[in-house]
C-alpha cells in the first residue's frame, strides 16, 4: 500500500487516489528554530540581570543596605555608596521630565489640532528625524555650547545677585562652570523632547475624528476639545508614553556623562555638580582601580535596571492596554 | 453640462413661511475644487421631523454638516450661498460658531460617547455655558436622559463609563447629551444606521418625543424610516436637492420622476 | 444674560491663549532643536576635510583623521545587524506566525518591549560579564554582539508587526495550495512584507550606529588601525566621547567632525528606511 502511494506519487499520476502528503520535516524545524530565537530574546534579558547580579554581588554583600543609603564613593579607600547617583538619576530624569512633557503635549496638541496639514507633515517628519539623532550629540552640544552659554549668562549673575545664605542662594550655590543638575536636566529635556511629541502626536491621532466632531458638535472651544475630550480620551496611552520618556531619561548615559560634572556624591543645589548611575559607570568602568570598584559598578548598574525594568514594565502595560 | 445646470429647478413645496426655522438659500460647498452641493435651497419646519434622503455620496451629510459649520474644522472646506437660522445667515465670518454648535446639535453615525462617565456625559455640554447647583445639574442629567429615552435603563450606573453601554445605548446617550444643552435644532447623522433593528426603533420612539420642542433634521438612507418619522422630505441627487416637500406627498405623489424612480427602488 | 455672555467669553479667552501657548511651545522647542542642528553643522564642516577618511585617529595637538573607527564602527554594526536580523526576523516571526497568543507568547512580547529600551549600557556591563571578563580582554566581537542585542529588539518589533499587517487571506490562500507552512512563511508573507522588513532592519542599524555606550567597556577603542576582530577596535562615537571630553583642539575639532558624519549617517538611513515604506504604501 504504502508502495503503492509513493509509486503513484512518482510517476505523476493525480487525482483517483491522491496520495497522502508526505510527512514534511520543514514545519517543525522551522517552528524549533523560531520559538529559540523567541526564547533567546527572554533568556538575555535574564542573562543581563544574572550578569548583573553576579557581578555586583562582592560590592552589596560587602557594604549591604548601606550601599543603597551611603552617600560616600570614595575609590582610593574603597568605601562605596549609591545614594548620590541613585538621587541624581531620579533627579535629573524628574527635572527632564517636567520640562519636556507640558512642551511634548503642546507640541503634539499644535500638530495634530492647529496646525495646517501642509506645515504639519513637515514639521512631524523633522520631529521623528530628530528623535533618532545620537544622544552623544545632544551630549557634545550640551557640553561646548549650552554649559558655558549657560554659565556666563545665567549662572554668575544668579550667583552674584542671590544672598548666599537665603533659600535661593543654596538653591543656586555651585561651580559657574555649567556643568551641572540643572544643565543635565536640560540636555535630557531636549533629547527627549522629539521622541516624547511624536509618540503624544501618534496618540492624538488615534482619538477617531467623530468624538472630536462630537466635542465641537457641542460648542465646545478647543482647549475644551482638548482638554476634556481628547487627553481624557487617550490618557491611559499618555501616562505609558510618560513612563517611557522617564526611561529613557533615567537609563541615558551620553547626553548626561558630558555635562553633569561627575562629583559623587548627594547634589547640593540644582547648580552643582552630580552624577548618575549610567554617567558613573560610563566614567570609571575601564578605569576602575579594583574588582570591589569594578563590583559596585555593576551594582550601580542592578540598581539601574532595577528602576528603568520597573517604570518601562508599568509604561509597557499601560501602552498594551491602550494599543494606538 | 452648463445648459442642464442652469435649466435645474428643485421641486420645493414649503411649510408655511411662518414656521420655517432654518433655510438654505443657494448654498454651494466644496472640498477643496470639487463642489459637492449645488444651490441648494431647502426651507426647515420649526418643531418637526425633516430627512434628508438619497443615494450613497449625493450631499446629503455635506448639507447636514454645513448646517453647524462641522466644515470649518477642515482647512479648505467651504461654503457660499446663505444659511438662516432664525433670520441670521450662519455662514458668515462674524457668527460665533461655538455659540452657534450650542444652538444647533449634532448626533453622529456612529456613537460617540466621551471618555467619562455616563453622568458626566450629559454634563459635559452644559458645563460649558452654565454654572449649575449638583442638585439642578442631576436634574437636567435626569430630564435629558429620560427624554432621550435611556433613563430607566442606566438610572443605577450614572457612573459607569459611558463606553460601557451598549450600541444603541451609546446613541440615545449621544441624543441626551446633545439635547442637554437645549438646542433648537438636532442634526442626525444616519444615527441607527450602526444600531439593530430594537435599538432602531427605540431611537426612533425617542425621536418622536422630542419633535415637540425641537426642531429635528435626519439624513437617512433608510426610505422606511425617512417615511415613518418625518414630516418633511428632501431628495438629494448629485449634490442636487431635486425634490422637497411633505413626506406623504413626496413618497406618495412625487413631482419628479427621478424621485419616484429612486423610491420605486429603481436605483440607489 | 450678562453672565452668560462673560462666560462665553471667557472660554474663548482662555483657548485663544491656550492655543497661543501650543504655538509658542512647538516654536521653542523647535527652535533650540534648529540651534543644535547650526552647531553641529557648523562646527562639524568646519573639523571636515579629505584626512578625516584617509588618516587614523591623530595623538594629542597632531592632525590625523577617523579612519580606523569609521571602519570599526561599520565592522561592528555590519556584524551586529547580521545577528539581529537572524534572530529579529525569526523572533518576530513567531510572535506573529507561530505562538504570539499563547502566554507564553505575551510574556516574549512584554520582555521584547522592556528589552527595547533598556539603558544601553546596560547591555555593555552584560557582554563585559558574559564574554570580556572570562577571555580577559576587550574584542571587537564583544562591541559587535552588544550592538547585536541592541537592534534584535527592534527588529523583532517590527518585524511582528509589518508581518500582522499582512492579510489573513495569503496565509490560508497559501496553505490552501498545500504549501507548508515554512514554504507559506518563506514564500508569500515574508516576500509580501520584504519592503517593511527592510525598514525595520535599517531603523535597527541606525539605532545601533550612533551608540556609544554599549562599546566603552566591550570594543574598548583603539588607536591604530585594525581589522583583527579579537582586539580592541575604534568605533567613532566612542573616539567622539574620547576626543570631546580631550582639553585639545584637533581633537575636539575631529570629534565635531565625527558627529556630524555620525547625524548624517543616521538622518540619511532613516530617510531611506522611511521612503522605502512610504514607496510601498503607494503600491
Amino acid at each position: 500500500m504504502a508502495f503503492n502511494v509513493t509509486q503513484a506519487a512518482k510517476n505523476g499520476i493525480a487525482g483517483v487516489s491522491a496520495p497522502l502528503p508526505k510527512k514534511d520535516l520543514a514545519d517543525p524545524i522551522f517552528r524549533a528554530v523560531a520559538f529559540s530565537a523567541a526564547t533567546l530574546l527572554l533568556i538575555t534579558l535574564g542573562g543581563l540581570l544574572v550578569s548583573l547580579v553576579i557581578g555586583g554581588w562582592p560590592a552589596l554583600s560587602t557594604f549591604g543596605l548601606g550601599f543603597f543609603t551611603s552617600t560616600t564613593w570614595n575609590p582610593a579607600t574603597e568605601v562605596f555608596g549609591a545614594a548620590g547617583p541613585i538621587v541624581g538619576t531620579l533627579l535629573t530624569a524628574v527635572i527632564a521630565l517636567a520640562f519636556a512633557l507640558p512642551i511634548a503635549i503642546c507640541i503634539a496638541v499644535f500638530l495634530t489640532q492647529f496646525c495646517p496639514k501642509i506645515i504639519a507633515q513637515p514639521i512631524s517628519t523633522a520631529i521623528e528625524l530628530l528623535a533618532g539623532i545620537p544622544s552623544i550629540v545632544y551630549g557634545m552640544w550640551g557640553l561646548f555650547v549650552f554649559a558655558p552659554w549657560f554659565a556666563k549668562t545665567i549662572q554668575l549673575p544668579l550667583l552674584l545677585s542671590v544672598d548666599p545664605d537665603s533659600l535661593w542662594g543654596k538653591l543656586f550655590a555651585g561651580v559657574p562652570n555649567g556643568a551641572n543638575i540643572l544643565t543635565a536636566s536640560t540636555i535630557l529635556a531636549i533629547m527627549i523632547l522629539p521622541y516624547m511629541a511624536a509618540v503624544f502626536r501618534e496618540l492624538f491621532r488615534s482619538v477617531p475624528p467623530q468624538v472630536r466632531e462630537a466635542a465641537f458638535g457641542l460648542g465646545c472651544t478647543p482647549f475644551e476639545v482638548v482638554s476634556s475630550v481628547l487627553i481624557p480620551y487617550v490618557q491611559k496611552g499618555m501616562i505609558g508614553v510618560i513612563m517611557l520618556g522617564f526611561g529613557r531619561a533615567l537609563g541615558e548615559t551620553m547626553a548626561v556623562t558630558f555635562i553633569i560634572g561627575n562629583a559623587h556624591g548627594f547634589p547640593e543645589s540644582l547648580f552643582a555638580s552630580g552624577s548618575t548611575l549610567a554617567s558613573t559607570i560610563a566614567n570609571e568602568f575601564t578605569e576602575a582601580t579594583g574588582d570591589l570598584h569594578t563590583s559596585a559598578l555593576i551594582a550601580l548598574g542592578l540598581v539601574l535596571f532595577m528602576i528603568t525594568f520597573g517604570v518601562l514594565a508599568m509604561a509597557r502595560a499601560l501602552l498594551s492596554s491602550q494599543r494606538y | 453640462m452648463s445648459d442642464t445646470e442652469t435649466e435645474f429647478k428643485s421641486v420645493i413645496t414649503p411649510p408655511p413661511a411662518d414656521q420655517i426655522v432654518l433655510e438654505t438659500r443657494h448654498l454651494n460647498f466644496f472640498y477643496g475644487t470639487h463642489q459637492s452641493l449645488f444651490d441648494v435651497s431647502i426651507p426647515v419646519k420649526r418643531n418637526g421631523i425633516t430627512a434628508l434622503i438619497g443615494p450613497s455620496g449625493c450631499g446629503k451629510s455635506t448639507l447636514l454638516r454645513t448646517m453647524n459649520r462641522m466644515y470649518d474644522l477642515y482647512p479648505g472646506q467651504r461654503a457660499e450661498g446663505e444659511i438662516l437660522i432664525d433670520g441670521e445667515n450662519v455662514i458668515g465670518p462674524k457668527i460665533d460658531v461655538t455659540a452657534l454648535r450650542a444652538k444647533v446639535g449634532m448626533v453622529f453615525q456612529k456613537p460617540t460617547p466621551f471618555p467619562m462617565s455616563i453622568y458626566d456625559n450629559v454634563a459635559f455640554g452644559v458645563k460649558l455655558y452654565h454654572k449649575k447647583s449638583k442638585a439642578e445639574m442631576d436634574e437636567v442629567v435626569e430630564t435629558s436622559l429620560r427624554r432621550a429615552a435611556l433613563w430607566d435603563e442606566v438610572k443605577d450606573k450614572l457612573n459607569k463609563s459611558g463606553l460601557s453601554l451598549s450600541g444603541g445605548q451609546q446613541q440615545r446617550l449621544c441624543v441626551a447629551r446633545g439635547i442637554a444643552v437645549e438646542p433648537e435644532i438636532l442634526l442626525l447623522d444616519e444615527p441607527a444606521s450602526a444600531l439593530d433593528p430594537i435599538s432602531t426603533a427605540k431611537l426612533e420612539d425617542t425621536l418622536e418625543e422630542l419633535k415637540r420642542d425641537i426642531t429635528i433634521i435626519i439624513v437617512t438612507h433608510n426610505l422606511q424610516q425617512a417615511a415613518r418619522l418625518s414630516d418633511y422630505t428632501g431628495f438629494m441627487y448629485l449634490g442636487k436637492l431635486i425634490e422637497f416637500g411633505p413626506t406623504e406627498t413626496l413618497f406618495v405623489n412625487p413631482k419628479c420622476e427621478k424621485t419616484s424612480d429612486y423610491i420605486g427602488g429603481r436605483f440607489g | 444674560m450678562a453672565l452668560a455672555l462673560s462666560r462665553a467669553t471667557r472660554r474663548k479667552l482662555a483657548s485663544q491663549v491656550f492655543v497661543a501657548v501650543c504655538i509658542g511651545a512647538a516654536a521653542l522647542a523647535l527652535l533650540a532643536l534648529s540651534l543644535i542642528m547650526f552647531s553641529l553643522f557648523t562646527k562639524g564642516f568646519g573639523g571636515m576635510n579629505l584626512m578625516v577618511f584617509t588618516a587614523d585617529t591623530p595623538g594629542p595637538d597632531s592632525a590625523g583623521g577617523l579612519r580606523n573607527a569609521i571602519v570599526g564602527s561599520v565592522i561592528m554594526c555590519a556584524l551586529a545587524m547580521m545577528l539581529a536580523v537572524v534572530i529579529g526576523v525569526l523572533a518576530g516571526t513567531w510572535l506573529s506566525e507561530i505562538g504570539g497568543n499563547s502566554p507564553y507568547g505575551h510574556v516574549v512580547r512584554f520582555l521584547n518591549d522592556v528589552l527595547l529600551s533598556a539603558p544601553s549600557i546596560l547591555i555593555g556591563l552584560f557582554i563585559y560579564e558574559l564574554l570580556v571578563r572570562p577571555m580577559h580582554g576587550f574584542s571587537a566581537w564583544a562591541g559587535a554582539i552588544a550592538l547585536g542585542i541592541l537592534a534584535t529588539p527592534i527588529v523583532t518589533r517590527t518585524t511582528e508587526d509589518i508581518l500582522n499587517l499582512q492579510p489573513n487571506a495569503l496565509r490560508e490562500a497559501g496553505m490552501a495550495l498545500g504549501a507548508s507552512q515554512w514554504v507559506t512563511v518563506r514564500k508569500i508573507i515574508w516576500k509580501a512584507a520584504g519592503a517593511g522588513l527592510l525598514t525595520g532592519g535599517l531603523l535597527g542599524f541606525a539605532r545601533i550606529s550612533g551608540e556609544t555606550a554599549p562599546l566603552l567597556f566591550t570594543a574598548l577603542n583603539n588607536q591604530f588601525f585594525s581589522l583583527n576582530m579579537n582586539q580592541p577596535m575604534a568605533s567613532l562615537p566612542g573616539v567622539i566621547f574620547q576626543f570631546a571630553m580631550s582639553p585639545f583642539d584637533t581633537w575636539q575639532e575631529l570629534a565635531w567632525a565625527g558627529a556630524l558624519l555620525i547625524t548624517v549617517t543616521v538622518l540619511a538611513i532613516n530617510i531611506l528606511g522611511r521612503w522605502i515604506a512610504r514607496d510601498t504604501d503607494h503600491k
